[in-house]
């Protein structure tokens, strides 16, 4: 049992397989996950082909129903039912493809009871859902005429939808003619952002007539698609004339594009050879200049072969136009580029599968083609399994059909989950950011996640042996021995630094109270703490190092201004009589802060100015390596040679035992301060030492500056 | 609290220390910065950064934040009213109603908006000119920490008048242009500074029009398109009914006839509808589209 439509079924199966591995991942971890959409391209291809093209490609529905309805061309009314269906099964596409971008998809209602008339996004979400509804019952009635629906009840609402066939019509064209043009206006008010060769005062008209040419060759698609799956005869003679009328409607989309171009005089761009020229070119060509030109043959368009081709191409390059404005020509920063990740792809593909499958069940069980004779069946091809008019089965049913269905859909789902990301979604090398000492709230989001620097702490037995210290620099006297919320005092842990600037959880093991012990006890804080606040209570790193690899500004005018006793401090450092009154002018930073504290700092002493503070990469290397390359120099015996050798501290081993941390972190003192100020940095400004005292270290030892909490905390 | 509160930024007095960006991240709780794959440098904002530092060749730094426009293009294109300008002023955002299109996203004509992309849950992300804290008769906490005096906080009539001010005391400082009072109909961050920047709005420039008549050049078709279509089609429908009608009786009429006079006379216009039913018979002048 092999012929076209199971191996059609088999394949759609299999992507609709993949698409089940893909959503689970979508649903429960994110857009960011799977998509390769950003800030910089919040609409990518479920917009650009689900929706806009869905909707779109949809529109044979609407088309054809004025056809035979309005225009009264009763010749093309075997072509109604299934434009019907193809058109119903595409909106509720567009609906699924919706839930899959919408960040919150359980919400997709909220238009209904929340109204905001201003929005073009607004009119197209009513029209969608009501026009869905009116294919809903204008396709209803094939449902009800099902044998198996054959209760007076229902006869009575068939009788019913066929005597309001003539006013669901009119609903479905007005409807579809606002929201086909209106997918258009939603690019009205992006000026800035669509390239202007796509950006048109009249791109609604363009949308709508373009749609109207698109449904018609996509009516002649479906038809030559479903004779060669379904091997009914080809209605050559009635294709032709879609074919002209279809040709006839491009050839006004032709016009009005380039007409709308020249009017604007930027026709001259499509030939200018760039990027977006050679796009445009292509696409008017695709969608409409070539299919629109074959198309003005009768040959052409009393061929299979020939339609064939010109619906392909008028199909593809319409989806390119909608591609084109949503995605290709729409305007990104360099550096922000956007192209679909394979399971934006995979969605959209499974999507459109699942609902083929869908038409197919729906053409095997109800009378969707009204007298459609079928070509002589060849000897060896099956027998369908189902007769629509009796709803009797032909053949036994046997399980190879949905077993081989089944096993395609688990094994396009099995590939597919070979490949998802089980993983979060990668960091690039990122910038320090603002590191939260033991206070910090945000602890429990994990260490790899949120923070350059944060303090662990074991309680375990192995823990308890090897600690070592009472407090932290600076935490002496706040209170008593435990942090606050604390469930261990603090004598029993051992308290662990975790350098991770990269923010990819290889973070580097700091012993602080191993080193503080080698470097002298409390007194050899400004060993280190090289801008040395006295109580330094563990200013962050971030306050000052920004960035990686960038050096920052570390001095803080407010402070200075509030020491120096407002207005009249100016000329202490800007010298009287110099009008120009920055940086550069002043006095260096030097001429007050004389005396380093350190005598033997690790850090050399400061120069005249104190210029910007390193990157935060360069100043922990800085620190560490120095010491380190000096210390085993002095003391041979004591430090192991590789001392100062990158390993040492980038340990992978080291990062292993990062991770067996993790729990004992969680069980550990860490929480909220009870005054619920959110981060350090807070608190130690509310006690008078704020971490931009980093930039003034002779000042801030002797504590002048009473102003330094108080500018945070007004 | 105060009626149009506006900011001035005087990007010649930033150091670009970022303490506003701190602060920032402070009152809204914001936490540390999360960047998405292929975003290098946090230059831009983020959804875990409101405002920022962008640096410009030569030591320029400019804050880069929402503008709460006047006219804001993102209350005017959310379909469900999420994003709202307040009656004082800063635009704010509804997370309660927000279904996550990112509509608001793509129309920003200064891109601000972020959204949470990492979140099973995400929302919009942006800054609302501390819209809480103006309610407490307080300053914009970005305002509040600024150590240069680079940010200015007041009614906009104000800023207004001290940035001309400026420009008029300094001219060889400034540009002469306060951007922000007429770009896109009018913003309630206003800036002065020594370099263009054309470089804050999309495509390096923008125009002094309001975005939101955009849309509704398009939007205000919309009774006439229903009430036209549904009238023309309506008319399509009953015309071609009545001809069909009249062809049949017609055609009738000659059957009778014919079979009364026996003469000839038939070999209309129909001969490729083999259906013998008169309605379904195509009449003459019905080929259009």
């Amino acid at each position: 049992m092999s012929d076209r439509l199971t191996n059609l079924k088999t394949i759609l199966w299999t992507l609709v397989g993949v698409l089940a591995a893909v959503s689970v991942v979508r649903f429960t971890r994110g857009l960011g996950s799977v998509t390769n959409l950003s800030d910089a391209a919040p609409w990518g291809l479920w917009i650009g082909f689900d929706v806009m093209s869905g909707v779109a490609l949809a529109a044979g529905g609407f088309v054809l129903a004025a056809t035979v309805h309005i225009f009264g061309l009763k010749r093309y009314h075997g072509f109604l039912r299934p434009a019907i269906l193809t058109a119903w099964l595409g909106y509720a596409a567009v609906a699924v493809g919706l839930l899959y971008d919408l960040g919150l998809p359980w919400r997709i209602w909220h238009p209904i009871l929340h109204w905001q008339h201003r929005s073009v996004l607004f009119e197209v979400a009513l029209c969608v859902m009501l026009y869905l509804s009116v294919l809903t019952l204008e396709f209803a009635p094939a449902i009800l005429e099902h044998p198996l629906l054959d209760k007076r009840f229902l006869r009575g609402i068939l009788r019913i939808l066929k005597k309001a066939t003539i006013p669901l019509v009119i609903a479905g064209i007005v409807l579809s003619t606002l929201h086909q043009s209106s997918l258009g206006s939603l690019f009205l008010i992006t000026p800035y952002r669509l390239h202007p060769l796509w950006y048109s005062h009249i791109i609604y008209v363009l949308f709508f007539v373009s749609a109207v040419a698109l449904g018609l060759m996509m009516v002649v698609l479906e038809s030559l698609l479903s004779a060669y799956f379904f091997r009914h005869e080809v209605h050559t003679r009635e294709l032709a004339g879609l074919g002209l009328a279809a040709s006839v409607v491009l050839w006004i989309y032709v016009a009005l594009r380039l007409g709308d171009l020249a009017l604007r005089g930027v026709l001259g761009m499509a030939v200018d050879g760039s990027w977006h020229g050679a796009l445009f070119v292509a696409e008017l060509g695709l969608s409409a200049v070539i299919p629109a030109t074959l198309m003005l043959s009768r040959r052409v368009r009393e061929s299979r072969a020939g339609m064939a081709v010109a619906a392909a191409f008028t199909v593809s390059g319409m989806v390119l136009y909608r591609l084109d404005v949503s995605i290709f020509a729409f305007l990104r920063p360099p550096g922000f580029g956007y192209h679909p990740s394979w399971e934006e792809l995979a969605v959209s593909v499974g999507i459109v599968s699942a609902f083929a499958l869908l038409f197919i069940f729906f053409v095997e069980r109800l009378k969707v083609y009204e007298d459609v004779s079928r070509r002589p069946r060849s000897e060896d091809e099956p027998k369908p399994s189902y007769d629509p008019s009796t709803v009797r089965r032909l053949q036994p049913r046997t399980l190879a059909a949905p077993g081989r269905f089944t096993g395609a859909a688990l094994a396009g789902a099995a590939v597919a989950l070979l490949f998802l990301p089980v993983r979060g979604s990668e960091r690039t090398p990122s910038p320090v950011v603002a590191a939260r000492s033991v206070e910090g709230e945000s602890l429990d989001r994990g260490p790899a996640r949120t923070h350059a620097l944060v303090f662990a702490a074991l309680d375990s037995a192995e823990a308890v042996t090897r600690a070592r210290t009472t407090a932290l620099p600076g935490m002496t006297g706040r209170s008593t021995g435990a942090f606050p919320g604390s469930r261990a005092p603090l004598e029993k842990t051992t308290l662990l630094l975790l350098v991770d600037g990269n923010q990819d959880g290889y973070a580097v093991l700091f012993d602080h109270e191993a080193h503080k012990e080698r470097l002298g006890g409390d007194t050899s804080c400004v060993m280190c703490h090289h801008l040395n606040l006295p109580p330094e209570a563990n200013t962050p790193c971030a306050s000052c190092h920004r960035d990686m690899y960038d050096s920052t500004q570390v001095f803080d005018h407010a402070q200075h201004i509030a020491a120096l006793d407002g207005n009249e401090g100016c000329v202490q450092c800007h010298a009287q009589g110099v009008k120009v009154k920055s940086y550069a002018t002043s006095t260096a930073c030097s001429k007050c802060h004389v005396e380093p504290v350190a005598t033997d700092p690790v850090i050399p002493a400061a120069p005249d100015r104190w210029p910007k503070a390193e990157g935060y990469m360069e100043a922990m290397h800085g620190l560490c390596v120095t010491c380190h390359k000096r210390e085993v120099q002095r003391h041979p015996d004591k430090y192991p040679a590789d001392l100062a050798e990158c390993g040492t501290c980038h340990d992978a081993d080291r990062a292993a035992q990062l991770r067996e941390l993790e729990p004992a972190r969680d069980r550990a003192v860490l929480s909220r301060p009870p005054d619920g100020l959110p981060a350090a940095g807070r608190d130690a400004r509310t006690e008078g030492a704020g971490p931009d005292s980093h930039g003034t270290p002779a000042a801030s030892a002797t504590g002048a500056f009473p102003g330094a909490g108080g500018r945070q905390t007004p | 609290m105060i009626r149009s509160p506006a900011i001035l930024v005087d990007t010649t007095r930033c150091t670009g220390c970022e303490e506003c960006v701190d602060a920032c991240k402070q009152v809204n709780d914001l936490g540390a910065d999360r960047l998405r794959p292929g975003q290098e440098g946090v230059d831009g904002l983020s959804s875990t950064r409101f405002t920022t530092i962008l640096r410009r060749p030569g030591d320029h730094f400019v804050k880069q934040q929402c503008r709460h426009c006047l006219e804001p293009t993102c209350v005017s294109v959310c379909l469900v009213g999420a994003m709202q300008k307040t009656p004082e002023g800063p635009v704010i955002y509804d997370s309660d109603l927000c279904i996550g299109c990112r509509y608001c996203l793509t129309a920003c004509p200064y891109g601000i908006p972020r959204y949470e992309w990492d979140e099973s849950v995400p929302y919009v992300r942006k800054c609302t000119l501390c819209y809480p804290r103006l309610k407490e008769g307080k300053r914009p906490a970005c305002v509040d920490a600024c150590p240069h005096e680079a940010l200015l906080f007041g009614t906009r009539d104000e800023m207004l008048r001290e940035a001309h001010r400026r420009l008029k005391a300094n001219p060889e400082r400034y540009l002469p242009h306060v951007f922000g009072e007429k770009e896109v109909g009018g913003t309630s961050v206003l800036y002065l500074a020594d370099i263009s920047l054309g470089f804050l709005g999309w495509g390096g420039h923008l125009g002094d029009e309001p975005m939101p008549p955009l849309s509704w050049a398009s939007l205000k078709k919309v009774p006439p398109v229903i009430v036209g279509m549904s009238t023309l089609m309506g008319g399509i429908y009953w015309v071609i009914r009545r001809r069909m009608q009249l062809a049949a009786k017609a055609a009738e009429g000659e059957i009778a006839a014919m079979e009364a006079g026996g003469a000839e006379g038939a070999g209309g216009p129909d001969e490729d509808t083999p259906a013998p039913d008169p309605v379904t018979s195509r009449p003459e002048g019905s080929d259009h589209e």
